[in-house]
């Protein structure tokens, strides 16, 4: 689909500009931005927050064992600094996250949050699998952590700040959400080329594609993972 | 051994995306989950999924009729034996409710519930009372109603995770497009049902179906109302025709194959009132030469879902199955497995205690808009 590629990127990037718009429009942020989340509904955020990323290595480990060529130094980069290994990278983003627990007072809520990340993996291998091959599982994997970095890169900011303010996190408990603001800017985008580069090399069609996208994006991602 | 207590969740889990039909468009589950617990502790949960403009139940009527007349002579009675769905068919009483068809919903919650539990309490699996014929189900996905370039990307969607078998939601200005559309997404080597839930005259059944017959449809479900003439509908269209809304009791079963109004019976476990009286149904149907739909209720959970599967797997003929969802309409599900199908709509037998699933009752709670808790004293 080379002469598709700008037209399936385009039509990619309006799909999470949308759910990153739903997100930001949505109840469940403006009550923590604004203050009105119980102290209940914010440690219940931060605990989520933290059980969708804790085993992001893992997820990321999968999408570079089926990287095509043109993504896999991309997917390399991202694992690595995932895991504290990239050029002065310091902690690893799970240590981040476990930053943040501890310095909301949820250290103690550290093994509950892992079991739950387990577990989510878990289904993820056990659970019967929608698609027929390893390629289209691969695209529905990517996607989703293609949008997380897309809307990471735009409010994960507005997370930090909410959280400094209203439940009066210090900065270093923030520091997985000032790490993503920076950085996944860059990883939006060149998780666009590594969507683009991963459809080609593995001869989907734009229809194809876009559909495999949509049913990733079906429901708001973010709200799934961090409202739950 | 005896029940001694209850506890009913009229539960409110959101859907994914809207579920749309002619009689409707649906956001929400409002299912009743019917949880029941024995003298030692063992507890069963069934669900009935109660619809109007089905059996004429609602949430409010089926919660008082579980708990006024059902409840309370099911109560400290000695259970019937493990291992016969009729024996428990006989011990539950056959009640009416005025202004609906039958009180379905919640008599097939509450059959599910105390045969969840009866399993349970012995250790076995639904196979006990309903052997599985095949190893594996393999469902059919539903394109909802709402404008055909929607409708499309739902069909390609289908497509993509490899389903052999799709229904189309009619009953629109649009119906012929709409059924050209979704077969041009779909390609020829997939089967196509399309569901009007009664909302086309007599005319514009014989009209749209004549249209799109030689796009290969292979049933159009309840075309007409409850109280429509399928019969000449039937003698008057070449498409098969499946009763459905038409459907709710075994009378109807026998009126229907009477009249030789229909080609396909479409089974429901929480509309036809339970597995006991969804296997007579399906029996009657068979021995009259008719085809069986294993269907579903748009946002039933996991329950009535593990239910449907026992049944799909257990009937010796069944031309389509329908439900087992989960979490590709349910925001989330109730039970600790899950039981979404997977590639090309399969899914396996589940061979757990009960009915082969754990029910996470805080999600119960969570989920629920009302509970109310029965005990065993009048």
């Amino acid at each position: 689909m080379d002469s598709d590629t700008k037209r399936f990127r385009d039509a990619v990037e309006a799909r999470f500009a949308r759910q990153v718009e739903s997100l930001t429009d949505s109840a469940e942020l403006r009550t923590l931005e604004e203050g009105r989340a119980t102290p209940e509904q914010c440690d219940a955020f931060i605990e989520n927050v933290a059980r969708a990323h804790l085993r992001s290595p893992q997820l990321l480990a999968f999408l570079y064992a089926l990287a095509p060529p043109a993504a896999a130094a991309d997917l390399r980069h991202n694992l690595l600094e995932e895991l504290g290994l990239e050029d002065d990278a310091g902690r690893s983003h799970p240590e981040l996250l476990e930053d943040l627990l501890a310095g909301a007072g949820l250290a103690h809520r550290l093994p509950d949050v892992a079991a739950c990340a387990d577990e989510d993996l878990r289904r993820i291998v056990v659970d019967p699998l929608l698609y027929g091959t390893l390629r289209e599982v691969g695209l529905a994997a990517l996607t989703e952590i293609v949008a997380f970095e897309y809307m990471l890169a735009r409010v994960s900011g507005r997370f930090a700040r909410a959280l400094a303010r209203h439940r009066e996190l210090p900065p270093p408990a923030l520091a997985w959400f000032t790490h993503h603001s920076e950085v996944d800017v860059a990883h939006a985008e060149q998780g666009l080329n590594d969507l683009e580069a991963y459809v080609r090399y593995y001869d989907f069609t734009e229809d194809e594609a876009l559909t495999i996208v949509e049913l990733a994006l079906r429901e708001n991602v973010f709200l799934r993972r961090y409202w739950r | 051994m005896r029940l001694v207590g209850a506890t009913l969740y009229a539960l409110r889990i959101p859907f994914v995306e809207a579920f749309g039909h002619s009689a409707g468009e649906r956001r929400c589950s409002d299912s009743v989950v019917v949880r029941v617990r024995d003298e030692a502790g063992t507890e069963g949960f069934g669900e009935g999924a109660p619809r109007p403009y089905v059996t004429g139940e609602t949430v409010a009527t089926m919660l008082d009729h579980l708990t006024g007349e059902l409840w309370p002579r099911v109560a400290e009675r000695e259970l019937p034996s493990t291992g016969h769905l009729a024996g428990l068919d006989a011990f539950l009483p056959d009640t009416r409710l005025p202004g609906v068809v039958a009180p379905h919903a919640a008599r097939a919650a509450l059959e599910l519930a105390i045969l969840d539990c009866m399993l349970r309490r012995a250790g076995r699996p639904a196979a006990t009372v309903l052997p599985p014929r095949r190893p594996r189900v393999t469902y059919s996905g539903v394109v909802t109603a709402g404008p055909i370039d929607r409708a499309v990307r739902h069909a390609r969607q289908m497509r993509a995770v490899g389903l052999h078998h799709v229904k189309l939601k009619v009953g629109f200005d649009d119906d012929i497009a709409r059924v050209a559309a979704v077969r041009e997404a779909l390609g020829s080597e997939v089967s196509l049902r399309l569901d009007a839930n009664g909302g086309w005259t007599l005319a514009r059944a014989v009209e749209v179906l004549t249209a799109v017959a030689p796009l290969g449809i292979a049933a159009a479900e309840q075309p007409l109302p409850r109280d429509g003439d399928l019969a000449a509908l039937r003698s008057a269209v070449p498409v098969p025709l499946m009763a459905d809304e038409s459907l709710v009791t075994l009378a109807d079963a026998e009126a229907l194959i009477a009249d030789r109004a229909v080609d396909f019976f479409n089974v429901r476990v929480s509309k036809c009132g339970g597995l006991a009286r969804s296997l007579a149904i399906a029996a009657r149907a068979a021995a009259a030469g008719l085809g069986v739909q294993i269907g579903s209720q748009v946002g039933e959970t996991a329950i009535l879902a593990a239910a449907g599967r026992h049944l799909a797997a257990a009937l010796p003929e069944v031309a389509f199955t329908e439900g087992s969802f989960g979490t590709l309409l349910l925001t989330r599900d109730v039970s600790v497995e899950s039981v979404r199908f997977g590639h090309r709509g399969e899914a396996p037998v589940l061979t757990g205690p009960g009915l082969g699933i754990r029910v996470v009752e805080k999600t119960l709670r969570e989920r629920a808009v009302a509970v109310r808790e029965l005990g065993a004293e009048r």
